[in-house]
C-alpha cells in the first residue's frame, strides 16, 4: 500500500571561507558610449553568477544588464579571485564589483557635476542617466559623459577594487569566534508517497523557502533551487558510492551509481524569503550551496512520517525502507497484548 | 527523410547547387549536401545554421534597474543552440592526447615502474611518472597529495604513470604496456577502525586523525542536569560523487618561452594557478590559467587535477597535450562527499525547548586532506542547527582512509548534519507530542541571536522560511 506523509527541516549556512581570507578583485571599464566591461577573476561554473555580477555592475552605474559585458577567468587578463566555490561569488566578488563600478562612477560624477554646474554628491545614475537627486529633469546621458571623460578630458572612467568578508579567528579551545561575515536560512517541505511492500520512495512535491538576501535575478535563484533539490534527492534516495573488500569501488559509472533524471524530480515550489544584509551588494548573500542541504533530511522525516520508520543512514534505498518496514512489523507482533 | 532528399534532389537539379533549404521555423536552414554526391545523406548533426547577427535580445536585459530582473544568461543562447565550446570541443594543431593509468590497489609500495614497452609503441609521444614531477606534492590545506604517485599508491584511483599519443586509443593501450609491480601493504577502509591506536597508517609517520574541531558553548552538564527529557540519535551518511555533466578536462600547451597555458575546468583559477606553479616550480607569472564555460562543479572542479601531468608531457613534447577524464575516473580519481559518522545527544525541556546539546562527528577524509579541514570546520559549526542552544559541545575530527579522496562538495558537510539535527528534531517533537513546525520555531535563531561560535547573527530569517514555507506547503494549521 502507498502511504503519504510530509517532513520538514530547516537550515543555516554560511556566505564564504571559514575565517581564511578569500579576497575577490574586479575591474570596471564604462565605454565611451556608456556600455561598461567587467573583468572578474572568477570562473562560470553553471550556476549563472556572471549574470549576476554583470547585473551588479549594472546596478551601481545606472546601466541595464544588457549594457554590461563580462569577461572573466583568464589568470593574465583578469584581477584575481577566490573563485566559485563556499556560496561567496556574489557576496564577495559582487562586494568588489559594486567598489569597483562605484570608483568608476566617481570619475564620471566629477566630469557631470563640472558639466551641470552642481556637486558631485547631488547627483545619482540611473536609467542610462546621471541626473540631479530629487530634479531628474536636469541631467546627462552616461553615454555623454563617458564619452567626455574619456576623449576630451583624457579621464578614462575605470574603477578597481577589492573585498574580503571580515572575519575573526576562531579560539583552538572553545571554537569562540566570528568564523563567516554572514548567513542564510532555508526551510524544506517535502511530500512522499511509500510504497510499504516495496519500500520504493518516490519524492511528489516539495516547497522549498529560501533566504538568499535581495535576490538579485529571482530567476537564477530558482534555478539553483531545483537543481539543489535534484542534488538533495538523490542523496536522499539513491546515490552512493561502493566499495569491494579490497577498497576499490564497484559501481564508478552510471549504470549502477544512480543519479535523479528529470523522472525522479518532484514537484518544486520555490518561496524567495525577504531579507537583506547591509553587508552583500545590493543586500544580496547567496544561494548556491544551500539549496541541496535540507533535501534528504526533510525527505527521511517525510518518511518517517509515511510508514513510521526512522532510516538513520544514507540513503533511504528501498530495500533499506522496506528492512525497516518488516522489522516494525515484527516489533508490532512482539507486543503482548494488553 | 525522404522528402528531404526529394526536394533537394529537386532544388539541386534546378541549379541551387550544393545546398538544400529546409524550412525550419521562422528562418530556413541551409544544409551542405556533401557537393553534388548522387546519393545524399541528412547529417548526424545538423550544422549550425545561420543566426541574425543582432541577438534577438529578451526586452528584461535591456531595463533599468538591473537588481531584481529576471535577466536571462548571455550563455543560454548559445547552450539552447548547441554552440557552447567545452574544452573537449577545442582543438589545436599538433594537439595530443593523454591518459593516466590508475593504481587500482588501495594501499602499496611501488617497486618499480617499467614504460618502456609503452614508450616504443607507435604513436605514443612521451610518458611520464611521479619521478619527473618538480614538486610531487599539491593539496588546498595539507600537500599531501601526489601529482603522480612514485613511492606510496593510497587509495586505488591514484594515477602512477601518464602517456600521451597522437590519439586516444594509442594513449589507453600505451597504458596497458606500462607495467608496475607493488608491494601490497596494511589498508585501512573504515573511518572508525582508522582512529584505533593499531590501524595502519595512511600516510606513516601521521596519524590518521588529521584535523580536530571542538566548539563549546555555556556548561554542558549543568544543561543537561536542568533537562525534563534526553534524547539520543546516530546517523550515518555515505560517500557521494558531484557527477557533473562534463568530466574534468584541461589542455596544456608549454610555449617555447617555457610560459604554460592551461585552458581548464577548475572553477578558481587564482588558486589553481599557485598550486600548478608550485608543482612545476615555476614564477607565477610564468602560467595562464584560462577558465572556459564549465559543465557543472558542485565543488568537484575546485582543485588541480591532471593539469601539472598535461603541462609536463606538453613540455616534454613541445605539444599542446590534451586530458579529458573517463566516467570512471570522474568517481575514483576525484573528489567525493564525506560520509560522516554524527552522534546527538539533547537535553530538552518538556515543552521542547532544546537546553543542551553533545555532537561528535566522525568525517572520512579518505587519502588524502584536500577540503576535508574546510568541511570539518564548517559541518561542526553548523551541526547544532539553526537553534538557540546556550549549552553546547560538538567534538569532531576528519580520518584518514585508503579510499576516494574527499572534498568539497555543494554544501561542505551540512547537508550532513542537517540530516541528522532535523532527524533527530522529529525525534524529539515526536516523544514529547509536539508537532514539527513548533519545536522548530520555538528554538529557532532571531536578530541578534549568539551562534554556536558566540557571533551575533543579522539578517536572521528562519522563522519566516519556516512559516512561508509551511503555508505555501499547507502544513497542518498553516493553511493559507
Amino acid at each position: 500500500m502507498k502511504r503519504r506523509g510530509r517532513g520538514i527541516a530547516c537550515m543555516w549556512y554560511p556566505i564564504g571561507f571559514t575565517v581564511a581570507a578569500n579576497p575577490s578583485a574586479a575591474t570596471v571599464k564604462v565605454n565611451e558610449d556608456g556600455t561598461a566591461t567587467l573583468l572578474t577573476g572568477t570562473v562560470e561554473t553553471g550556476q549563472g553568477s556572471l549574470t549576476v555580477l554583470g547585473q551588479i555592475a549594472a546596478e551601481a552605474l545606472g546601466i541595464a544588464t544588457e549594457d554590461v559585458h563580462v569577461v572573466s577567468a583568464d589568470t593574465d587578463a583578469t584581477p584575481m579571485d577566490t573563485g566559485a566555490i563556499a556560496s561567496r561569488t556574489t557576496y564577495v566578488t559582487g562586494n568588489a564589483i559594486r567598489l569597483a563600478a562605484e570608483k568608476a562612477k566617481a570619475i564620471l560624477f566629477e566630469i557631470a557635476a563640472s558639466v551641470m554646474g552642481v556637486r558631485a554628491d547631488q547627483l545619482e545614475a540611473r536609467d542610462r542617466r546621471i541626473v540631479v537627486k530629487g530634479f531628474p529633469q536636469r541631467g546627462l546621458s552616461i553615454a555623454e559623459v563617458a564619452h567626455r571623460a574619456q576623449v576630451v578630458m583624457g579621464e578614462p572612467p575605470i574603477g578597481t577594487a577589492s573585498w574580503n568578508p571580515p572575519t575573526v579567528a576562531l579560539d583552538p579551545e572553545t571554537g569562540q569566534g566570528k568564523p563567516f561575515s554572514t548567513y542564510v536560512y532555508a526551510t524544506q517541505i517535502a511530500e512522499v508517497e511509500v510504497d510499504d511492500e516495496t519500500g520504493e520512495v518516490e519524492v511528489l512535491r516539495i516547497v522549498a523557502a529560501h533566504d538568499c538576501g535581495t535576490p538579485i535575478n529571482p530567476m537564477l535563484v530558482e534555478g539553483q533551487v531545483e537543481g539543489g533539490i535534484s542534488m538533495g534527492v538523490g542523496f536522499a534516495l539513491q546515490e552512493q558510492i561502493l566499495f569491494d573488500p579490497a577498497g576499490r569501488q564497484i559501481n564508478p559509472n552510471l549504470t549502477n551509481y544512480i543519479v535523479p533524471t528529470s523522472l525522479d524530480m518532484p514537484e518544486i515550489e520555490v518561496d524567495i524569503v525577504q531579507s537583506y544584509d547591509a553587508t552583500g551588494p545590493f543586500g544580496a548573500k547567496g544561494v548556491g550551496e544551500p539549496t541541496s542541504v535540507p533535501t534528504a533530511a526533510a525527505i527521511l522525516n517525510a518518511i518517517h512520517d509515511a510508514v513510521g520508520v526512522r532510516i538513520t543512514s544514507l540513503p533511504a534505498t528501498a530495500e533499506k525502507v522496506l528492512a525497516a518496514v518488516k522489522q516494525k512489523r515484527c516489533r508490532k507482533r512482539l507486543i503482548p497484548e494488553q | 527523410m525522404t522528402d528531404i532528399r526529394k526536394s533537394g534532389q529537386a532544388r539541386t537539379s534546378s541549379g541551387e547547387s550544393g545546398t538544400i533549404r529546409v524550412a525550419g521555423g521562422e528562418r530556413e536552414m541551409v544544409l551542405d549536401t556533401l557537393g553534388s554526391a548522387p546519393q545524399m545523406r541528412s547529417p548526424a548533426v545538423v550544422p549550425a545554421a545561420p543566426y541574425p547577427i543582432e541577438a534577438r535580445v529578451p526586452e528584461v536585459r535591456q531595463q533599468t534597474p538591473a537588481v531584481g530582473q529576471r535577466a536571462p544568461r548571455p550563455d543560454a543562447r548559445l547552450h539552447g543552440l548547441g554552440q557552447t565550446r567545452y574544452i573537449d570541443d577545442l582543438s589545436f594543431p599538433g594537439m595530443l592526447y593523454a591518459r593516466i593509468k590508475r593504481a587500482g590497489i588501495a594501499s602499496a609500495r611501488i617497486v618499480r615502474v617499467d614504460t618502456r614497452a609503452a614508450e616504443a609503441l607507435p604513436g605514443v609521444a612521451a610518458v611520464l611518472t611521479g619521478r619527473d614531477i618538480p614538486v610531487n606534492s599539491f593539496g588546498p590545506t595539507y600537500q599531501d597529495q601526489p601529482v603522480l604517485a612514485d613511492e606510496r599508491v593510497f587509495h586505488a584511483g591514484d594515477g602512477v604513470a601518464a602517456v600521451a599519443a597522437v590519439s586516444e586509443e594509442i594513449a589507453r593501450e600505451a597504458l596497458d604496456r606500462i607495467e608496475v609491480e607493488y608491494e601490497p601493504l596494511p589498508a585501512v577502509f573504515d573511518p572508525l577502525e582508522a582512529m584505533g591506536e593499531d590501524a595502519p597508517k595512511v600516510h606513516p609517520p601521521h596519524g590518521n586523525v588529521y584535523a580536530r574541531k571542538t566548539i563549546r558553548k555555556g556548561d554542558l552538564e549543568a544543561g543537561f542536569a536542568a533537562s525534563d527529557r534526553i534524547f539520543e540519535g546516530t546517523f550515518r551518511s555515505q560517500m557521494v560523487e558531484h557527477v557533473s555533466i562534463e568530466p574534468h578536462c584541461a589542455i596544456a600547451e608549454w610555449d617555447a618561452n617555457g610560459r604554460v597555458t592551461i585552458w581548464c575546468t577548475v572553477g578558481r583559477i587564482t588558486l589553481a594557478r599557485a598550486d600548478l606553479a608550485r608543482t612545476l616550480r615555476l614564477p607565477l607569472n610564468r602560467v595562464r590559467m584560462i577558465g572556459t564555460i564549465v559543465g557543472g562543479n558542485f565543488g568537484g572542479k575546485n582543485e588541480i587535477t591532471q593539469e601539472p601531468v598535461l603541462a609536463l608531457l606538453s613540455k616534454k613534447t613541445g605539444r599542446p597535450v590534451k586530458g579529458v577524464y573517463t566516467r570512471g575516473e570522474e568517481f575514483v580519481a576525484t573528489t567525493t562527499r564525506h560520509p560522516i559518522i554524527m552522534e546527538y545527544r539533547t537535553g530538552v525541556t518538556k515543552d521542547g525547548r532544546i537546553l543542551a546539546r553533545k555532537v561528535r562527528l566522525v568525517l572520512d577524509g579518505g587519502a588524502y586532506c584536500s577540503w576535508s579541514e574546510t568541511t570539518l570546520g564548517k559541518a561542526a559549526i553548523l551541526a547544532s542547527g539553526p537553534y538557540r542552544i546556550d549549552n553546547l559541545l560538538v567534538e569532531a575530527c576528519a580520518v584518514y582512509t585508503n579510499k576516494t579522496m574527499t572534498g568539497a562538495m555543494r554544501g561542505f558537510g551540512a547537508p550532513q548534519v542537517c540530516f541528522a539535527y532535523e532527524s533527530h528534531m522529529d525525534d524529539i517533537a515526536a516523544a514529547l507530542g509536539i508537532d514539527p513546525l513548533e519545536i522548530r520555531l520555538r528554538n529557532a535563531f532571531v536578530e541578534g541571536s549568539l551562534s554556536p561560535t558566540g557571533q551575533a547573527l543579522n539578517s536572521v530569517v528562519v522563522k519566516e522560511s519556516l512559516l512561508q514555507a509551511a503555508q505555501r506547503f499547507g502544513w497542518k494549521g498553516c493553511e493559507a
